[in-house]
């Protein structure tokens, strides 16, 4: 097989398996916050139903945190097993920030994590509610880490590009690259999002079906809440983003446009709304276009330059052209449904007000907000793919080529790998959707008595 | 000393120590998961499950920390090693999914059974590949440019199936050993009996380990037959007073030292042995000094991780403070709403 094959197979393998990953780890950060919010309303409010809903979510976060590790685990190795040359080549950057992140991240996760999963009679209430808010901080430190790591690769500083090795020479220049304030709060915001959309649709679902309706207008209050403040600012970061790409990865910014040719001095670069891009006749096969909107997209002027597909090189376009062009405009049209159905929910509270029999009587709007929850984690995923397929063909975007950052592998092993992937992680969604449906079915727990105020004393199982 | 021999010594140090702790807690977990095949009570598997509940994540975590520092501090090492290392590490994944996963699935459903295997079966699988990779970095292989790049097999020897015996009969030593921590009664009984045998297995499967390494490893023969056998004939000395120590504890059933005994074993076994491999990281070709990263990131990564390593050691210790006592439920976390 040949060796471009060979990079080709640890390309799908890494797609997949980050692909799979990321859907998790974002529920698990958005969820996290959630269940501070609950837990703090509990002890600020003493209302048992904050403390049943704590229960309830946290058995989702537990399911959703299991498959996000065990998924998780092998992202850490896959840089070494399969992209050895590029491990070789940024270790001494790239692979600090995951030092990092094992130390800062994943180490207060799990340290605090089976306290606030299982110790709520062990320790006193206070601590229990910091052990959440650990961690709650471990996860988004963990986004904060990787998205740092990966921003880097999209526009890499700090250092020295030798011919074999990146030496930093600069941390905080590495750390603070362009790209990172933009990256890591669009992220870190998609994961608030996901969680707000996540608990939203499944409250929606429950007022919907009339099952415990007053308590989960409770959850879906502090969705809607969270939604107003969310929605609006990650449509900025969105924008603040799209002209980050516009400035540092003008090959990512016209493959992701359809944008072919640069425009000339005094005209403004169309926006093509839909069309179809063809690599192998330089240009689009059709498309609707609106005059100047790409240039006040991008620059935010009407006529300010923005550079075309035709002015890069063939072999430093991106792949898979109408792939990322539809995928970020997918990405657009979710985030601005998921702000319309905000808008149109704060409007009918202002109109009707918060009871459940008022949403109940708008079954459209609650079942707008189930749609949410998929489409959300569609919007997620176009990102990425936007993100990642859009630098190639670099591995760190403008130094180092994806193929020569490949494992020198046996084609038999990354299959091998591949297949166990595919299977495995085939069993992990599986088992989580028959999981997680009973969960939905049985609902919350609603007789659970919350712990005592005072310290616990009756310390199961403890040394007597 | 210069500066950079120090950083490199402190990096190896922690890696050192990251590998040492996940060898030590995650070698009870998986060991637990070995015995859980062995158990025919559904009771009985559920309470070594709970006890196991509250820790088996972060107990992996050191894992995931090694890589991390392997891959800043030795982005060569880390490199090599995986890709050389590529089917048992990636055997080894698997099997971490298959039994982390199993944990809590098996937690939700009503058909435990199949998920009683899985997790069985990740936890050995892991172990078997943990002790495959410590065969090959014993034996080494040819590495051009940093990669290996002949057929891919030879991780899998006789020798390297030896090694992988002895580690999943040591990590079911220490899962006995933690159990008898943990539980009362019957179970207690049972795992005294089944880490007595462990334990006579894990030793002669050790001591052939160690009489054949000289012969699969020339830098560790001249190291160990030559004048410099002295630390590591202590080290030896001190692995045999610590398998006396656990053989004394299960003979007299001090609930504490068959698992601190265990612990004692692996440490001074662990030290003996990775220490042998210095300067090599990746035998014959690759050391440590070699595949250190430049001192500045060695010196940022010094200022960011050192100031936290005490403060998760104490977290650590604290979680497990927590969840201190014996299981008396197959509930995770211990049973609280029985309460």
């Amino acid at each position: 097989m040949s060796a471009n094959a060979v990079v080709d197979l640890s390309r799908a393998q890494f797609a997949f398996t980050a692909l799979f990953h990321i859907l998790w780890p974002v529920l698990t950060i958005g969820l996290s916050f959630f269940l501070v919010i609950l837990e703090a309303l509990w002890l600020k409010t003493q209302d048992s139903d904050y403390y049943h809903h704590a229960r309830f979510w946290s058995k989702l976060f537990v399911l959703n945190f299991t498959v996000g590790v065990v998924s998780g685990l092998p992202m850490e190795f896959e840089f070494g097993t399969n992209w050895a040359e590029f491990s070789r080549f940024a270790g001494s950057f790239f692979g600090a920030m995951l030092g990092f992140e094992g130390a800062m991240a994943f180490m207060l996760e799990a340290g605090f994590l089976g306290i606030m999963l299982f110790g709520w009679q062990r320790v006193p209430r206070f601590v229990h509610f910091l052990s959440t808010l650990m961690v709650a901080s471990g996860a988004s430190l963990s986004a904060l880490w990787i998205v740092m790591a990966n921003s880097w690769m999209q526009t890499p500083a700090g250092g020295t590009f030798m011919h074999d090795r990146f030496v930093v020479t600069d941390f905080w220049a590495a750390m603070l690259n362009p790209d990172m304030v933009w990256g890591v709060s669009h992220m870190w915001i998609a994961s608030i999002e996901i969680g707000c959309f996540v608990v939203g649709g499944l409250s929606a679902w429950h007022i919907l079906k009339n099952r415990s309706p007053d308590f989960f207008v409770k959850s879906f209050k502090i969705a809607l809440m969270v939604a107003i403040v969310v929605t609006p600012l990650q449509i900025y970061l969105g924008d603040g983003s799209g002209r980050s790409v516009f400035h540092t990865q003008p090959s990512k910014n016209a493959a992701i446009e359809g944008h072919w040719h640069t425009n000339s001095d005094g005209h403004g670069a169309p926006w093509a709304l839909i069309a179809w891009p063809d690599a192998a006749k330089a240009g689009n096969d059709w498309s609707v276009d609106l005059p100047y909107v790409l240039s006040l997209l991008d620059t935010h002027t009407m006529d300010g330059k923005v550079e075309g597909l035709s002015d890069i090189p063939a072999q430093n376009r991106p792949p898979a052209l109408p792939l990322l062009f539809y995928a970020f405009r997918l990405m657009v049209a979710i985030g601005f449904y998921l702000f319309g159905i905000m808008l149109i929910s704060w409007w009918h509270v202002h109109r009707k007000g918060w009871r459940a029999q008022n949403w109940q009587s708008s079954p459209w709007l609650l079942k707008a907000w189930i749609a949410g929850l998929p489409l959300a984690y569609i919007a997620m995923e176009m990102g990425w793919v936007v993100r990642e397929v859009g630098r190639q063909p670099w591995i760190i975007y403008g130094v180092l080529r994806t193929s020569q950052g490949a494992s020198v592998l046996p084609a038999s092993s990354i299959g091998f790998s591949i297949t166990g992937f595919a299977l495995l992680y085939a069993v992990l969604a599986i088992g989580f959707f028959i999981f997680a449906g009973h969960w939905l079915r049985n609902g919350p727990d609603l007789s659970m008595k919350p712990p005592p105020v005072t310290s616990p004393s009756g310390r199961k199982g403890g040394r007597t | 000393m210069n500066i950079q021999n120090f950083l490199i010594a402190f990096w190896i140090g922690v890696a050192g120590l990251s590998l040492l702790l996940y060898v030590v807690l995650d070698g009870f977990d998986l060991g637990v998961g070995i015995l859980t095949l062995v158990v025919r009570d559904e009771e009985w598997r559920g309470k070594m499950m709970a006890s196991l509940s509250s820790v088996w994540d972060a107990n992996e975590t050191w894992l995931i920390l090694l890589g991390g520092v392997l891959f800043g501090a030795f982005p060569r090492v880390y490199a090599a090693l995986l890709q050389g290392l590529y089917l048992p590490v990636i055997l080894m994944l698997f099997s971490l999914i298959m039994r982390g996963v199993a944990f809590e699935f098996r937690h939700s459903s009503q058909r435990k059974l199949i998920w009683n295997i899985v997790f069985g079966l990740g936890s050995l699988g892991a172990a078997m590949s943990q002790g495959l990779i410590l065969g090959a970095m014993i034996q080494g292989w040819p590495t051009f440019g940093g990669n290996y790049i002949n057929n891919g097999w030879h991780w899998l020897t006789p020798f390297s199936l030896l090694t992988a015996l002895g580690v999943t009969l040591g990590y079911a030593l220490m899962g006995t050993g933690w159990l008898i921590f943990k539980t009362t009664g019957l179970m207690q009984d049972s795992a005294y009996r089944q880490g007595l045998m462990l334990l006579a297995a894990t030793v002669a499967a050790g001591a052939l380990v160690l009489g054949l390494t000289p012969s699969y490893n020339a830098h560790i023969a001249a190291l160990w037959l030559g004048a410099t056998a002295l630390p590591y004939g202590a080290a030896a000395a001190a692995a045999v007073i610590a398998a006396l120590i656990t053989l004394w504890a299960y003979l007299k059933r001090r609930e504490y030292w068959p698992f601190l005994g265990t612990l004692l074993l692996f440490t001074t076994s662990f030290i003996g042995l990775v220490g042998s491999l210095y300067p090599y990281a990746v035998f014959p070709a690759i050391t440590w000094t070699d595949a250190a990263s430049a001192p500045s990131t060695l010196l940022f990564m010094l200022a960011g991780i050192l100031p936290l390593l005490p403060i998760m050691i104490f977290y650590n210790g604290y979680q497990y403070m927590v969840f201190r006592g014996k299981v008396d439920s197959a509930e995770y976390g211990g049973g609280e709403e029985a309460e």
